[in-house]
């Protein structure tokens, strides 16, 4: 589309510039010309890692400046001559063409009417045809992933991550807060969740190992209809919420994934208070100091077994079932037995939803 | 470059969860530290913590002479290289090792000399001006690593950076990080699940378990003296075997014991094995007479060619070859010793075969002996 818009300025400018101009997208390829017999060459240019990248350059027969989004320039303008006239020309022309960019993509950019359907700011029935209209396929899959910033940092996770994903018509990143950079990813038909979980992995790591910042990441499910977006875009919001409250240790929380907090985390807040007076009825589970805690922690990762967990916990046996009968006296429930186990497990997810502060109900 | 101390270092996330315990390490200036363990550990998080990524529940933690808990993550002069990289797809070889540096705005020519210094040591001059489609697995991780280099920090940390390479070049970039290493003259701490890298890796290795350390040693030393029935199984390949075995005292001579024999019936067969007076050093087998233990012997110490069978009389057992396995350079035969299994690395030449029952020879003086209860070693 953008493409087409430029050829028009080009073709425009073509008399009153008495040389060769055009644009090259980012493979070099010249994408619109006053010589329309160059469209779709290939341009041999040598880039300057040296040289300040927003001034012009000279390549060959041509003068080069590049343009579009500042960090992140999509094309160049060339112009043919290596003198200081044909640098004022790129200067100008480059000037005009990222507004006209500017002006179009505010209007009939991809990105935005992503940013719309994720946000609900579209009708259902709008997203259709506006998706006729801007050539979306509608036969690839898309995820969402949301991913949120734990360490402010003076660099913009926004950009990288839209160095990581630079192909616009396909991936599209989107600010959503000060926090909050939605990626819409597509993906190819049946993708498995272990893939992006991998690539949620690879957003983690090179944010922490290049920019020393931390983020999570919340995984919405795989949909392949566009209107579909908004639930997936929600369920990575939901994950980030659940995984904060009972996955703390995690970096990346995927929605299909959640297991029992998924659950615990819909429960209305009065009915999990119920519950727990329930379960306690002896004695309130303040009352069981941190280590009696992080006995009981170990004793469930060790499947209820004594013998393991005394040895893992480095306490001799007779303790560790010391602790246990503690735990009796006080709350009425024997771990080593399932029916207990289960429910206090229950209840500790419990408590720790109502200690997140959720809105009550 | 830089020292590291490590204290009293503990990792407890709300919800309970306590990833590392009580982590004690000094790590001298220059040194290859190798942090292996199974899957959920503590290792990475050990690191995360060095990097300045996770916060530090309780304890001390050095580079050089600061104390830098509270430092961030930028301010503490070391590059991560982490198993997930991801490398700009629209940016050049250079661009890539150069975007950092760029956004930390860093001078252009700065950026160049560092940038062509990096690809120097990491020989991929000619692959600066290529996008990283058009790389191998293996250069895509030295542009990995690139990047890391041009921050020119004290302290490298690398987390599993070669887990998504298959075996062939994972074991190429062992050797290149090895002389990356030895190039840069800078500190290194590197984790990985596989002993196989860190044996051959690193200077010192910690190996880890549930987020304590079992033990920090040079890797001969950890493969000779393991100082736990973990630590013992963890590191060499294939693992060493453990047999469950009683303790008994003739005399002064001490024995381990093991077998199916049925006291009542007299039906199988026990074993006894005589140890050398050495494994009783400190007298530590004296408490252990008539008890159980688990006795350890690694394959390479378990023969079956009739000259060392011969030389060993005191160690000679019969057992039932199940599977054998020719690797080439030697043959692994994995065998069934009265209800235990017994594995051994022997020389190609051998002639067992899948069915046979064959003498085997255990050397005695290799034995490895572990209390039963606590899994430490008695003697090694």
């Amino acid at each position: 589309m953008s493409n087409r818009l430029f050829q028009s300025v080009v073709h425009q400018m073509r008399d009153a510039v008495d040389r060769t101009i055009g644009v090259i997208d980012e493979t070099y390829t010249v994408v619109a010309c006053s010589d329309l017999g160059k469209i779709g060459e290939n341009l041999e240019v040598s880039l300057m890692h040296g040289a300040a990248e927003s001034e012009p350059f000279v390549s060959g027969r041509y003068t080069y400046k590049p343009f579009g989004t500042p960090q992140h320039p999509e094309y160049m303008i060339f112009v043919e001559g290596t003198d200081v006239e044909a640098a004022r020309y790129c200067s100008i022309l480059a000037v005009s063409l990222a507004s006209i960019k500017f002006y179009y993509d505010e209007n009939y950019d991809r990105g935005n009417f992503i940013k719309n359907i994720i946000l609900d700011n579209i009708l259902p029935g709008d997203i259709y045809l506006k998706a006729r209209e801007l050539r979306f396929n509608s036969d690839v899959t898309r995820t969402v992933l949301l991913i949120r910033v734990a360490s402010k940092n003076d660099v913009s996770v926004y950009d990288i991550i839209g160095n990581l994903f630079p192909d616009k018509t396909k991936d599209f990143v989107i600010n959503i807060s000060e926090t909050d950079i939605a990626l819409v990813k597509e993906t190819k038909q049946g993708v498995s969740s272990e893939t992006i979980t991998k690539l949620a992995n690879s957003i983690v790591d090179t944010l922490s190992g290049e920019f020393y910042t931390q983020v999570s990441v919340g995984i919405g499910t795989t949909v392949s209809s566009l209107k579909d977006l908004a639930r997936s875009f929600k369920e990575a919001q939901v994950s980030l919420e659940v995984g904060k409250v009972f996955d703390t240790e995690k970096s990346i929380v995927s929605y299909d994934n959640l297991g029992i907090a998924r659950l615990i985390y819909q429960l209305p807040t009065t009915l999990c208070e119920t519950f727990l007076r329930e379960v306690f009825k002896k004695g309130s589970i303040d009352s069981l100091d941190q280590e009696t805690l992080f006995t009981i922690q170990r004793f469930f990762e060790n499947n209820l077994n004594v013998s393991e967990t005394s040895r893992k916990l480095f306490v001799h046996r007779n303790t560790l079932v010391y602790r246990l009968e503690k735990i009796r006296k006080i709350t009425g429930l024997d771990l080593r037995e399932f029916d207990h186990a289960i429910v206090f497990k229950i209840a500790l997810m419990v408590k720790k939803y109502l200690k997140s502060n959720p809105v009550k109900y | 470059m830089a020292s590291l101390s490590l204290r009293n270092i503990y990792k407890k996330y709300p919800g309970g969860v306590v990833a590392v315990s009580d982590f004690n390490l000094e790590i001298k200036d220059k040194e290859f530290i190798i942090l292996v363990g199974p899957s959920g550990c503590g290792k990475s998080t050990t690191l995360r913590m060095v990097a300045g990524l996770e916060e530090i529940s309780s304890g001390e933690l050095y580079i050089g002479d600061r104390l830098v808990n509270d430092v961030a993550p930028k301010d503490r002069d070391i590059a991560m290289v982490f198993q997930n990289y991801a490398l700009y797809p629209h940016m050049t070889v250079f661009d890539n090792m150069a975007f950092g540096l760029k956004l930390r705005k860093t001078s252009k020519d700065e950026i160049k000399r560092r940038v062509e210094e990096a690809a120097r040591i990491l020989d991929i001059e000619h692959l600066l001006e290529r996008k990283p489609k058009a790389l191998s697995g293996g250069q895509r991780q030295r542009v990995a690593l690139g990047r890391a280099i041009v921050r020119e920090p004290k302290v490298f940390l690398l987390d599993e950076p070669l887990s998504n390479l298959d075996a062939k070049l994972r074991a190429q970039m062992r050797t290149e990080i090895t002389k990356l290493h030895q190039r840069l003259g800078t500190t290194f701490i590197y984790v990985t699940h596989d002993q196989t890298e860190a044996m051959t890796m690193g200077t010192r290795i910690v190996v880890m378990k549930d987020g304590f350390i079992q033990q920090v040693d040079a890797p001969q030393k950890l493969y000779e003296f393991p100082c736990n029935l973990f630590v013992a199984g963890f590191i060499g390949s294939p693992q060493m075997n453990f047999i469950e075995a009683k303790v008994l005292k003739e005399n002064d001579d001490f024995f381990v014991e093991f077998g199916s024999e049925d006291t009542k019936t007299r039906a199988g067969v026990k074993y006894q094995i005589k140890l050398p007076a050495s494994k009783n050093k400190d007298n530590c087998l004296e408490a252990y007479v008539d008890k159980e233990v688990i006795f350890g012997i690694r394959p390479e110490h378990v023969h079956n060619e009739p000259e060392l069978v011969a030389n060993l009389p005191d160690g000679i057992v019969e057992a039932n070859v199940e599977v054998t396995e020719l690797m080439g350079a030697e043959t692994y035969l994995y065998m069934n010793c009265e209800g235990q299994a017994i594995n051994a690395r022997v020389d190609p030449s051998s002639t067992a075969r899948a069915g046979d029952t064959i003498k085997i020879a255990i050397d005695p003086a290799k034995i490895h002996i572990f209390d039963k209860d606590t899994e430490k070693t008695i003697c090694n």
